[in-house]
């Protein structure tokens, strides 16, 4: 009797949890429509203050972002710091920042004198000016500087200028708000790069007041003001009432991190947060569908590529590549795993930039055509291989994992058996790094606008060094070389766009990588949030507008 | 059973007689039924499942994903546009060897290290228990996850994992049955006939402990399935595109909202599964223990 009293109760229970699974797309609406009651008291209280809460997956590694290479931690900062040079609201035409004009002052073009803003204040009341200026950049670009404090390197200084001090010769004080960067050769893409959030200037007092704990008390003049920083859990920033532009509008701004996606969107239309970067195209039909909730897209700037060692066999055959490259259906994974939000790639650089290729036949899917090719280059059989897929969402690549399984299933197709390999973030970047893997997904978001952002940092010679690689198929061609190389010192726009056009051919023809996707990531907010403008460097510094109005 | 008979042709008659008796027993008891009927469920998938399966479990096409159950895909299908149901089904094949071998590596492992241990005594005793209790400080899924790191991520090394962390349980047990066994008149008589230890310990003490040691096989199994799925979950054990329950948990729970079929189905065959081995345990447990001979 007790025994099948037991047996009722486990069925009792299996019952219910089947129920639970069925039941739970009715139970969604009446979720939303609670705590929107429980709040309206809250806000009620306190009419006049203007909290935004913005949530995202990964917290920043840095607030300093001249010592930061992550896009969490430029997210943060550039609405803290500003950079000298900004971009516009939605794309990367220059717009004054901290400097309202600029020119060149030889006929070389090596010497660029900036106009300051007069009147900015720092954070901490400090003055904005000409020698401001000058500490921040001597810091990043001098070894020896003695504000360079322990464990700061300025990874993105080396990337953009070529070294330390790179191609930056000398910043000279003109006078108060007058500062000179001289430079040792032309460059074209230099003004673009000042815009990067990387290069926001700090307060010289906070150096000295913080000293090696500046990264976590950052003072800048942007329009928000740091308060506190709980490590993995939120950033609060307050409104900056000195701000020297307009707005802004919002009293408070914090940043949450909720890693997982789904656990955000929830969190979103339960309105315990107002914002949130990083939606699943999956669930871009959600967010679309629910009245509430306002989609957003950011334009695309991105590549999503599998990049092939060619440093192992057999990927130093360009007809193993090529084969890989006929093997994979591009369109089937982005109908199945971005939900319509990405095109097909078939350059290492986006279609929004200027420069692209778009004369370049795409290898179309074709697995007989890679089977031959395989054959041809010795592997009748196909071979074994790893392939490496990133473990953490990044925009270019919502779903990394799912998407390996898809193109392993498709180089089984052709007869490549591929082995699905993964660990942590920070350990698969330096393994990549090293060359440790055979093929790696990895993707890029540009930072300025500039192809030189995309080709030579991820495909030239100079990039392919072990241990600290941006190329990670460890690319090595002379001729691309001489092309990026002369892209860069070039100054006409006409010409640099040819000579990367140039470069594009070369790339497809010695086939590198897969290219996969140009994603447009998907942004979600409550309808409250007004004045929200998504920028395709995947950070925005117009947080100033924003406003909320219930 | 039937190699246990083998062992003791001598004692053949009896032995036959107590393992009658315990179906016997077994029988009487419905939920025990109700948990062998489960595991000789699973047994008969897990050996039929290429036959079943109406669906490679590999092979999707992404253009079919997550469709909701219909009667071609009676599951439904999951994000990659493969079958649920084959893959479930493949998936109590994948399952059934875990819990097999894990059980089997720690039944060598544990009855070597408890025989060792009841039989010799003394200084043996001392170290090789203070090993298990060290063993037992251990979280087991902590200890797994250790095992799993240092080995690297793959299904064998999951299951040598789980076995390793079931160890000490097999290594108790069968420790007490044999310091209570080898105290009996039989093996005083074995010893004073000139008998090996190795024929002490095959022919008349293993034996004899056999009982505990099955039931706690039987749940072992149960939780070692659970252990290894888990561990899969948090992409240790199997790797993609192998058909785990725990793996194609971990996959689907992203799309709870969108299939939640894909989600479901693995976990409902993962908790009927354990259910089956715990119910059988018990089952087995209340049917050996001799206090309730007739």
């Amino acid at each position: 009797m007790k025994r099948s009293l037991t047996l009722l109760l486990v069925l009792v229970l299996a019952f219910t949890f089947a129920l639970v699974g069925c039941s739970a797309k009715t139970e969604e609406p009446a979720k939303t429509e609670e705590p929107a009651k429980t709040e309206e008291p809250a806000k009620a209280e306190e009419p006049k203050e203007k909290i935004l809460v913005f949530a995202r997956s990964g917290d920043s590694v840095s607030l300093d972002p001249s010592n930061a290479t992550d896009g969490e931690s430029f997210y943060v900062a550039r609405t803290i710091l500003d950079t000298l040079i900004d971009y516009e609201a939605d794309n990367t035409n220059l717009i004054p920042g901290l400097a309202t004009s600029w020119k060149t002052v030889n006929d070389e073009k090596t010497i660029w004198e900036f106009e300051l803003r007069q009147g900015v204040k720092f954070h901490d009341g400090t003055d904005f000016n000409a020698e401001a200026v000058k500490i921040n950049f001597d810091r990043w670009m001098f070894e020896d500087n003695e504000l360079r404090f322990p464990g700061e390197n300025f990874e993105y200084w080396g990337y953009m200028f070529g070294g330390y001090p790179g191609i930056v010769k000398e910043v000279r004080v003109v006078d108060d708000y007058t500062v000179q960067i001289e430079l040792n050769t032309p460059s074209s893409p230099f003004l673009n790069n000042l815009a990067m959030p990387c290069f926001g200037i700090m307060s010289p007092a906070a150096f000295d007041e913080y000293g090696a704990d500046i990264f976590k008390n950052p003072v800048g003049t942007g329009p928000f003001k740091f308060v506190e920083w709980i490590k993995d859990d939120k950033i609060v920033l307050e409104k900056n009432e000195d701000y020297w532009g307009d707005g802004p509008k919002l009293d408070k701004l914090i940043f949450r991190t909720i890693p997982d996606n789904s656990a955000r969107l929830l969190e979103l239309q339960a309105g315990t947060i107002d914002m949130m970067i990083g939606v699943s195209p999956d669930d871009a039909q959600i967010v679309e569908e629910d009245p509430n909730l306002d989609l957003y897209l950011r334009p695309s700037m991105n590549v999503g590529y599998l990049a092939m060692n060619m440093m192992k066999k057999p990927f130093d055959d360009v007809r193993v590549r090529q084969a890989l490259n006929y093997a994979v259906d591009k369109q089937g994974i982005i109908d199945a795993f971005y939900a319509g939000l990405a095109e097909p790639a078939k350059n290492p650089m986006p279609p929004s930039l200027w420069g692209y290729n778009d004369s370049i036949e795409e290898y179309e899917y074709n697995p007989e055509k890679a089977k031959e090719l395989l054959a041809e280059a010795g592997y009748p059989d196909g071979f074994e291989t790893t392939l490496w897929a990133m473990p953490v969402a990044r925009p270019y690549m919502p779903q990394p994992k799912e998407i390996a399984t898809a193109l392993q299933q498709q180089f089984a197709a052709v007869g490549v058996k591929a082995e699905i390999v993964t660990m942590d973030w920070a350990t698969y970047l330096e393994k990549g790094q090293n060359g440790e893997h055979d093929t790696y997904l990895l993707g890029w978001t540009g930072d300025n606008g500039d192809p030189d952002n995309f080709i030579y940092v991820l495909l030239d010679k100079d990039n392919a060094v072990v241990g600290s690689a941006g190329n990670v198929s460890f690319y090595k061609s002379d001729e691309l070389h001489d092309l990026l190389i002369a892209a860069q010192q070039e100054p006409d726009q006409a010409k640099r766009a040819k000579l990367y056009e140039d470069a594009q051919v070369i790339i497809h023809n010695d086939a590198p990588w897969v290219p996969l996707v140009h994603s447009t990531p998907p942004i979600a907010a409550r309808k409250a949030v007004k004045n929200y403008v998504p920028h395709p460097t995947g950070g925005e510094s117009t947080f100033w507008q924003v406003d909320i109005q219930e | 059973m039937e190699e246990r008979i083998e062992l003791i042709d001598e004692e053949k008659h009896e032995v036959q007689g107590l393992w009658s008796n315990v179906f016997k027993r077994l029988r009487k008891n419905k939920t025990s039924m109700f948990g062998l009927f489960i595991v000789l469920l699973l047994i008969f998938l897990a050996i039929f499942a290429p036959l079943i399966s109406p669906h490679d479990p590999i092979a999707g096409q992404l253009s079919l994903r997550h469709d909701a159950p219909s009667a071609e895909y009676i599951f439904g299908t999951d994000s990659q546009g493969r079958d649920v149901f084959s893959r479930v089904l493949y998936g109590a094949k994948i399952s059934i060897e875990i819990g097999i071998i894990s059980v089997g590596i720690a039944l060598i492992l544990g009855i070597t290290m408890g025989i060792f241990a009841g039989y010799y005594g003394g200084i043996i005793d001392i170290i090789v228990m203070r090993i298990v209790d060290i063993m037992l400080a251990f979280p087991t899924i902590l200890l797994a996850l250790a095992i799993v790191t240092i080995l690297g991520p793959s299904l064998v090394n999951a299951m040598i994992a789980v076995g390793i962390v079931n160890v000490p349980k097999f290594a108790r047990i069968v420790r007490s049955s044999v310091l209570s066994v080898k105290e009996n008149e039989y093996v005083e008589a074995a010893i004073s006939i000139g008998c090996t230890d190795f024929q002490i310990i095959t022919r008349h003490i293993l034996p004899n402990c056999l009982a505990p040691i099955l039931v706690q096989a039987t749940l072992t199994i149960g939780t070692a399935i659970l252990e290894a799925a888990g561990l899969s979950f948090l992409g240790l054990g199997a790797q993609p595109p192998m058909a785990e329950w725990g793996s194609m948990l971990a996959d689907s729970r992203g799309y709870m909202r969108q299939a939640p079929w894909s989600v479901m189905y693995p976990g409902f065959a993962i908790m009927i599964t354990v259910l089956g081995f715990n119910l059988l345990g018990d089952g087995l447990r209340d049917a050996l223990d001799p206090r309730l001979k007739e």
